[in-house]
């Protein structure tokens, strides 16, 4: 394996997703100092992210009761602006120049894994997506105090029902085990207790507006992780940063989502030290490590939205002009991934679990079904002889075998065939 | 959830283990296979169904004489007349009108309180506990998956419905295989072909893709022998297989649709001796009535359902159904008509072969641990049993020694 084209390829994947059409040679031609500076600064303005539109999104109000005539067309509503929301962010995530903030968003989604199920309504969906953005590489305390006070999150583990009545643990208990320190680096008391301080909220449903109605707040003292103060959502949050366990823990599923899932973290890495004050894009920076890039053992699978934002950014597709977004999220829901829908709070799995035989089915009919609607001048306008050889280059992989080479060499006279076996060819399934 | 254990967790949920590069059979072989070497007649089969996130047991098996489970959770707690009752202090829930059948046909088992040392009252963690059948250390295997290892190469063997696999069917050699729930499409042709080309192995393929390519392949090996059997009918029904959506890493809405196609293929003699079917939503913190009964209703349904559609096959006296979840919830209900995560709860084994009645003792609610009903079987006792008497397979070697059973396997 050619070391200088493992990194540049990976730089694509892990911090973008993926190189537009003539991206990767230019970056092999820069060398990987300059490309890895380059992906990694975000630019002050961003052409093809201007490009997409806002998407058109109301406050649908209340639901109309069970018999009402206005149910029906309330629902169409609601699955509309669900659709448009999803949409929009794809193609955000297709079309930007500068990939970063997107994947850093698609990260932090996964990350505190919200699911439009059972919010229904797409507006608080939107402005949680809005809030990660804005602190995608800030600071992880103002990213955290910023998501306590989301709506989405709220709603989602039920902080509108936890009152000084009867606390409800769902929030207090995912925002230290999935969000902030990692299971088992708190005890069953501390989750009561944390659940306690997060008492107060209350959420509009349809908007997503956060209010903090004191009658339902605990004023007492809590005792979190050995300290006692009548701690609110917001001092606890802070208390929850400041440990040692979320430097580790933020740095551990950086690592797990950019760099490997099947190696651990190694000891006393730079990405630690590079989050001690919460910076993320200091801790991005840092895994950005020509040692880690470099190394063959830390391959990873890409999920099927990360292949299929790669497969549009080659073939210059706009998710939302496929013809129909309702074909597109359908085959999404086949491959068991649809942005604002993870499976549950701990978000997406990983590697393998992309891998089963049923999901190598829907790959396929999926990349049939878009590659008739993309641009695969790339290699259509080479003559037939020189086909194979630029794939490589333009889908931004870092080596072909034989075995997908010969696999291409049989259907180099038929672009579009051509362009569905690379893209469906194990070496563009997985990040080398 | 920390890495290791969230690592080793979603290392599990794979497509197949991370050493499954085994030699497969070639594409006939295994499209032969079903309509080959049906399973031999009289062999026992386990149908495994999940109940992700959380089912509450108190509220599935209800101790409706106790006047604690009343005081404990006013506002969710069942009226004892509207319970199907099953003896004199404990009943059903009333949406579990089929399975009240069964138990009266002597078909069911309940065993009570089961879980595990020290709960976990995490999602991910208590649900890997429960499908690798280890409790005490994260391992990066499923009981049912360590059983696959010490069976003859088969990707027959165990197969889950929908597109990921749950880690309960990942061995460190072998794995089941995933069955998509959307209706077979496979490649023919020029396609059939190019695939072929491209899932051969290749000497630089790193770990990854090579099980890329390997799923590709196994792909052709397993849709190639299914495709034709769906086409059948479900089995004492004029039905066909409805067309439905793959499913996703928490749980399947759908546990008719894939018992109907387990039904079938099981009818149809698929040499398979596992199958995982799941079902998602049972995390029920707020308004848990409605939501739980309906969940519970599709269970006992799908179930029942299942059974009858089994007995018009020669394979129904086979048939052994698991239903288990990774937690129960706590007694006490909170302020928004639900439950937070607790700990035992009741696991289902229904089956001619099975004894009815109730095993284990029912925790006591006068006598909580931590607010929680205490562990009165241990999740090894049953899956020993399983292990045993199902998939007649010495358990101590597959669950690190475990010995304990639970007598509710019928001697015959």
């Amino acid at each position: 394996m050619d070391t200088n084209r493992l990194v540049t390829a990976r730089l694509f994947q892990r911090f973008g997703f993926g190189p537009k059409p003539g991206e990767f040679s230019a970056a092999l031609q820069a060398g990987n100092t300059a490309t890895r500076t380059s992906l990694l600064t975000v630019p002050s303005f961003d052409n093809g992210a201007q490009r997409v539109a806002e998407p058109a999104l109301t406050d649908l109000g209340k639901r109309p009761e069970p018999n009402d005539p206005q149910q029906k067309i309330f629902g169409a509503q609601m699955r509309e602006q669900n659709k448009a929301l999803t949409v929009w962010w794809l193609d955000r995530m297709a079309l930007s120049d500068h990939a970063l903030t997107e994947r850093m968003t698609w990260f932090w989604h996964g990350h505190w894994a919200t699911a439009i199920d059972k919010l229904n309504f797409a507006l608080p969906m939107y402005m949680q997506n809005q809030t990660l953005r804005k602190h995608a590489l800030g600071n992880f305390r103002d990213q955290s105090l910023a998501m306590i006070n989301d709506g989405a999150l709220q709603i989602w583990l039920d902080g509108q029902e936890n009152t000084v009545r009867a606390p409800n643990e769902n929030l207090g208990r995912e925002l230290m085990e999935l969000f902030i320190l990692g299971v088992n680096r708190y005890t069953e008391t501390d989750v009561k207790e944390l659940a306690r301080a997060l008492t107060g909220y209350q959420v509009t449903r349809s908007n997503g507006t956060v209010t903090f109605n004191s009658r339902r707040y605990d004023p007492n003292p809590k005792t979190i992780l050995g300290k006692t103060i009548a701690y609110d959502a917001t001092s606890a949050t802070n208390h929850l940063v400041d440990q040692t366990a979320c430097q580790l823990f933020i740095s551990e599923r950086l690592w797990y989502r950019f760099i490997s899932s099947r190696n651990p973290l190694p000891k006393q890495s730079g990405i630690q030290s590079a989050f001690g004050q919460r910076s993320i894009s200091a801790a991005v920076s840092a895994l950005a490590d020509f040692e880690y890039l470099s190394d063959t053992r830390y391959s990873q699978v890409k999920s099927p939205v990360e292949w299929f934002i790669s497969s549009c950014r080659a073939l210059s597709i706009t998710p939302s002009q496929l013809t129909n977004p309702n074909n597109l999220l359908n085959y999404l829901n086949k491959l068991s991934q649809v942005p604002f829908s993870p499976p549950n709070v701990g978000g997406w799995p990983t590697d393998e679990a992309w891998l089963s035989s049923a999901s190598a089915q829907f790959r396929f009919a999926f990349a049939q079904w878009f590659i008739k609607q993309g641009d695969i001048s790339p290699v259509s306008n080479l003559a037939r002889k020189d086909r194979v050889a630029a794939i490589a280059d333009w889908l931004g992989v870092a080596e072909l075998s034989d075995r997908t080479t010969t696999a291409l060499q049989g259907a180099d006279g038929d672009p579009k065939r051509l362009t569905l076996l690379a893209l469906c060819s194990p070496e563009f399934i997985v990040s080398a | 959830m920390d890495t290791i254990s969230r690592r080793k967790f979603l290392t599990l949920t794979s497509g197949a283990a991370i050493g499954a590069m085994v030699p497969l059979l070639s594409l006939q072989d295994i499209a032969q296979a079903a309509i080959d070497r049906p399973l031999p007649a009289n062999t026992p089969i386990l149908v495994a169904v999940t109940l992700y996130g959380g089912n509450d047991g108190l509220n599935t098996l209800i101790p409706y004489t106790d006047s604690l489970y009343f005081s404990s959770r006013p506002d969710i707690s069942y009226p004892a007349e509207k319970l199907l009752q099953l003896d004199s202090s404990l009943a059903l829930n009333p949406a579990m009108t089929g399975i009240k059948t069964l138990w009266d046909e002597k078909k069911v088992a309940i065993i009570r309180g089961v879980g595990y040392p020290k709960p976990d009252r995490s999602h991910f963690s208590s649900m890997a506990k429960w499908q690798t059948g280890n409790p005490l250390t994260h391992i990066s295997t499923g009981w049912l998956g360590r059983w696959i290892d010490t069976q003859p190469t088969d990707p027959m063997i165990a197969i889950s419905l929908g597109s990921v696999l749950p880690p309960l069917l990942a061995g460190a050699k072998k794995s089941g295989s995933a069955l998509p729930l959307g209706g077979l499409v496979i490649p023919t042709g020029q396609l059939a072909a190019d695939c072929a080309k491209l899932s051969t192995a290749s000497s630089s393929d790193s770990k990854l893709m090579a099980l890329a390519a390997n799923t590709m392949k196994n792909l052709f090996n397993i849709s190639d022998s299914i495709s034709p059997i769906l086409k059948k009918n479900v089995p004492g029904s004029a039905v066909e297989l409805p067309t439905i959506n793959g499913g996703n890493a928490g749980g399947d809405t759908n546990l008719s649709q894939q018992l109907d196609i387990v039904a079938k293929l099981i009818d149809a003699g698929a040499p398979t001796r596992v199958w995982s079917v799941s079902l998602g939503g049972f995390d029920t913190h707020a308004n848990e009535a409605n939501a739980q009964a309906a969940l519970l209703g599709v269970v006992s349904d799908s179930i029942s359902r299942f059974m009858t559609q089994l007995k018009s096959t020669t394979r129904s006296r086979d048939v052994v159904v698991l239903v288990y979840s990774e937690f129960g919830r706590r007694v006490v209900g909170n302020a928004s008509q639900g439950t937070d995560h607790g700990s035992s709860g009741p696991v289902f084994v229904i089956g001619d072969k099975i004894k009815g009645g109730f095993y284990g003792d029912q925790p006591s609610l006068a006598k909580l641990v931590d607010g929680d009903l205490a562990v009165t079987t241990d999740f090894r006792s049953v899956y020993a049993t399983i292990l045993e008497k199902v998939l007649k397979s010495p358990p101590e070697r597959i669950l690190n020694g475990w010995k304990k059973k639970v007598p509710f396997y019928k001697a015959v």
